[in-house]
């Protein structure tokens, strides 16, 4: 599947669930083709801007979208790699931060 | 040189915002080391992730890590890069 694709296919999963993807498109391809190598090198798709271990019940919570994207969305209007945002963060009406890590370490 | 600042980016292949952060620093002629921590065999990236860690206790990415090495005894110097009144 390319990014492209898959972009259609998550734009309307997005809207389904009254979010969004973010409206800058160049980097939303650039987070798909890195879920689609996570998925190649991994077998699922691991958060790209997150050290997967390659052990899937480990990743779960970090396969995307993540166990953490909807408290993120809710708190900050986008989740932690900027893939599904809230429909002011992408109109620009609320601030735009640096999402912290919401997943404890192990 | 005394005083030249060392930059090292934490980061990983697949992610954007890691690449955002190193397209800046070139943009900006800042030459920096580049660790790409998913990249690397499992004993690197233990090794990676532990040495990122001391910096960053979260590990996440991208890291930037800046570093001025300074040699010798050069209170000028101490008192500017650690910032003594």
């Amino acid at each position: 599947m390319t990014p492209e694709k898959l972009y259609e296919i998550l734009d309307k999963y997005a809207k389904s669930r009254g979010i969004e993807l973010n409206k800058d498109k160049d980097f939303v391809l650039d987070i798909l083709a890195g879920l689609l190598k996570n998925e190649e090198r991994y077998g699922y798709r691991s958060c790209p801007c997150r050290l997967a271990t390659g052990i899937q019940w480990k990743d779960s919570d970090i396969i995307c979208p993540c166990k953490y994207a909807e408290p993120d969305i809710k708190e900050y209007g986008s989740c932690y790699c900027g893939l599904y945002v809230s429909k002011e963060w992408n109109e620009g009406s609320i601030k735009r931060v640096v999402v912290p890590e919401r997943r404890k370490q192990t | 040189m005394p005083g030249q600042k060392k930059v090292r980016v934490y980061s990983l292949s697949t992610c954007p915002t890691c690449k955002r952060v190193k397209k800046f620093l070139s943009d900006n002629n800042i030459k920096f080391e580049n660790i790409e921590v998913d990249l690397l065999d499992s004993g690197e990236q233990w090794v990676a992730s532990k040495e990122l860690r001391k910096y960053n206790p979260e590990a996440t990415y991208p890291t930037v890590v800046v570093e001025e090495v300074i040699c010798g005894y050069d209170e000028e110097l101490l008192k500017k890069v650690i910032e003594i009144k």
